[in-house]
């Protein structure tokens, strides 16, 4: 089991630090990374995420800047793109398929795309080797996981982390730390999906501290911490130094 | 529990609208788009909207010839459909009273409301005092300022204001901030969007409880002059004033207008007007015509009016004019001010900056063919005294 799932903001610091960071992450061991592509307006995401996009937009981070940036790299972990349509729709599919070959992305969570809205775009991009991320809300009743699940299906065990696992949201709201997240309602939520599936599971938003990712693991499950990373990051702590707690 | 939508989702021929929304917020989606059919179909919630609309909203709204104005402009005839004198002062009433009713008829105890102008947060705050609902309104600080009577309104209906400084400090970044808000409270809050705009079911249902205002003008010109307007015409933010207003009239031989922000300049960030200046793109839950920047990111927009300050039209107004049903046309802020000024010296009637760029296009209108027009006044102009008296010298 993947023990971390650390979500970074492209170009935040800047762009120029990211291929330094994802080997980073590398040598840690960590096998897969959520990259944030920064938008304009992330609805899905709190006060720290907001304000890294606005940084990371503000040094120049556009998304093909970014693509740039991670085109040609092999030390970093399996990249899952985390990011809202627009942009991707602006560029389209057929120069995205493009545009991503180079790079370590394997996989793509669009957060406002939920599936059915674009399903020509969504299946060339499966086609081509850029599934989308299948997203489980506390609000998602378990008849429509297990559709959301087969309409972004499991590529096989063969297939690397990044491209199998769902991603399971611990409670209502946008990204961003938690104060006390009740994991209760998490664990159980988390065996109910189990019995649905036999993928990994990522469970995200609100976890920050090392017993909140100790717990998600007692679950059989992959703990994502984001918006505590880029914020540790943001004050000047180095990556290992704030994941390597975290990962014992 | 239902796990689909039943009504179309989608508008015209590029496809327009859908619902594109977090994963959080489809349930509830789906839910609200059951409620509303439910609603719909219910004799008792239609009887009590209607009963609410008259006795607490005062409609019907009149239709007012202005025949010193048509002189003016060299129309024959011109009538104006008065939402400004609604209760509260703009059509967004018609829509924050229904939603408000259905919220309540879902058991949702809370409210949860995005403003530009502050018309939409005062009518939300009216309609959650009516009813005994607690309300939160977003509200962009840019717009705070220069609304300031619509934030004291909302607060004296123990409406909680709630400034949003990210980005412009506009509607836009009220949205973001209000459907935030609801991914944290959906189970137990209800999101009344202001326009029609968002993931399905709300560009539907806003246009729904808003075609009171064309049927009821469609019935009072008919009544009053025994023909129907060569042209009817209204001004369009995210469009729930324009769809209310033309929608019934979209089987009719005439011209249907609707006027956006031209702002003080035609590049990108200088205007609101989303037909010549922007691309289909994605914002908010919607797919429509979006003033964006090459990189997909949402353009900055300009205008006088804070409630046409908004980088997306709605999707069925953009459907409708990408088919040709609707013409859609723009208003500088000069125009939209000489437009006001007009107004008031020949009718004796303040409108709203919103409205004044549907005035203002009149001349032109009157240039092109025109004789006799109607024309929604969409909302009074008591909130913009500020802006008529630094802008126009008085």
């Amino acid at each position: 089991m993947n023990p971390l799932l650390p979500f970074l903001m492209a170009g935040d610091p800047s762009l120029e630090a990211l291929p330094q960071l994802l080997s980073g992450a590398k040598a840690l061991g960590l096998d897969a990374l959520e990259l944030g592509l920064p938008h304009s307006d992330p609805i899905a995401d709190g006060p720290v995420l907001q304000a890294a996009a606005h940084r990371a937009i503000d040094g120049g981070a556009t998304p093909l800047r970014v693509l740039e940036a991670l085109a040609g790299l092999t030390d970093s972990p399996d990249l899952v793109l985390f990011t809202y349509l627009n942009p991707l729709l602006q560029i389209g599919a057929a120069r995205l398929k493009k545009l991503l070959a180079p790079t370590p992305v394997r996989a793509l969570l669009v957060v406002d795309l939920p599936f059915g809205e674009e399903p020509a775009f969504e299946a060339d991009l499966r086609a081509a080797g850029y599934p989308m991320v299948p997203l489980l809300a506390p609000t998602t009743p378990l008849d429509r996981a297990r559709q959301i699940l087969a309409e972004r299906p499991d590529p096989g065990a063969s297939a690397p982390f990044a491209q199998r696992f769902a991603y399971v949201v611990a409670r209502l709201g946008v990204t961003g730390t938690g104060q006390g997240t009740d994991l209760a309602p998490v664990r159980r939520r988390v065996t109910d999906l189990q019995a649905l599936t036999t993928r990994p599971l990522a469970v995200g938003f609100g976890l920050s501290d090392a017993a909140s990712l100790a717990a998600v693991r007692t679950m059989g499950a992959t703990p994502v911490v984001g918006s505590a990373l880029v914020q540790a990051l943001a004050n000047g702590k180095g990556l290992g130094e704030i994941l390597a707690p975290g990962l014992r | 529990m239902t796990d689909s939508f039943a009504l179309p989702t989608r508008f015209g021929a590029q496809q327009l609208g859908g619902c594109y929304a977090p994963e959080t917020l489809m349930q509830p989606l789906f839910d609200l788009e059951a409620a509303f059919r439910a609603a719909l179909g219910d004799p008792a919630f239609l009887a009590e909207l209607k009963g609410e609309l008259r006795h607490f909203v005062g409609r019907p709204t009149p239709l007012t010839p202005a025949p010193r104005l048509a002189a003016k402009l060299g129309l024959r005839a011109l009538f104006l459909k008065r939402e400004d004198l609604t209760h509260t002062g703009a059509h967004k009433i018609n829509n924050a009273l229904a939603q408000a009713l259905l919220a309540r008829r879902m058991g949702k105890t809370e409210i949860i409301a995005e403003t530009g102008a502050g018309q939409h947060g005062v009518a939300t705050a009216a309609a959650c005092a009516r009813l005994g609902l607690s309300c939160t309104v977003y509200m962009g600080v840019t717009d705070m300022a220069r609304q300031a009577p619509n934030v004291a309104r909302m607060r004296l209906f123990g409406t909680k204001v709630e400034p949003v400084a990210a980005g412009q400090g506009t509607l836009k970044e009220a949205v973001n901030e209000a459907l935030r808000a609801w991914a944290g409270r959906c189970d137990r809050a209800h999101y009344i969007l202001g326009s029609a705009l968002g993931p399905h079911p709300f560009p539907t249902m806003v246009r729904t409880f808003q075609t009171v205002i064309g049927e009821e003008a469609r019935a009072q010109v008919l009544e009053q002059s025994g023909a129907l307007p060569d042209t009817v015409i209204a001004c369009a933010g995210g469009g729930s004033n324009g769809l209310g207003l033309l929608v019934p009239f979209l089987g009719d031989g005439l011209r249907r207008v609707a006027v956006e922000a031209g702002g003080h300049g035609k590049a990108l960030g200088e205007h609101a007007a989303r037909l010549d200046g922007g691309r289909l793109g994605v914002l908010h839950g919607c797919k429509t015509l979006l003033l964006q920047d090459e990189h997909g990111h949402t353009a900055e927009t300009a205008s006088i009016s804070a409630g046409l300050d908004y980088p997306a039209l709605g999707p069925e107004l953009a459907g409708f004019a990408l088919d040709g049903q609707v013409e859609v046309r723009r208003a500088s802020d000069e125009e939209a001010l000489a437009g006001a000024r007009l107004l008031c010296e020949t009718e004796g009637i303040l409108p709203a900056l919103e409205s004044s760029h549907a005035l203002a296009l009149l001349s032109a209108l009157a240039a092109e063919g025109a004789a006799t027009v109607l024309l929604g006044l969409s909302g009074r102009g008591d909130k913009d005294l500020s802006t008529y008296q630094s802008r126009l010298g008085i």
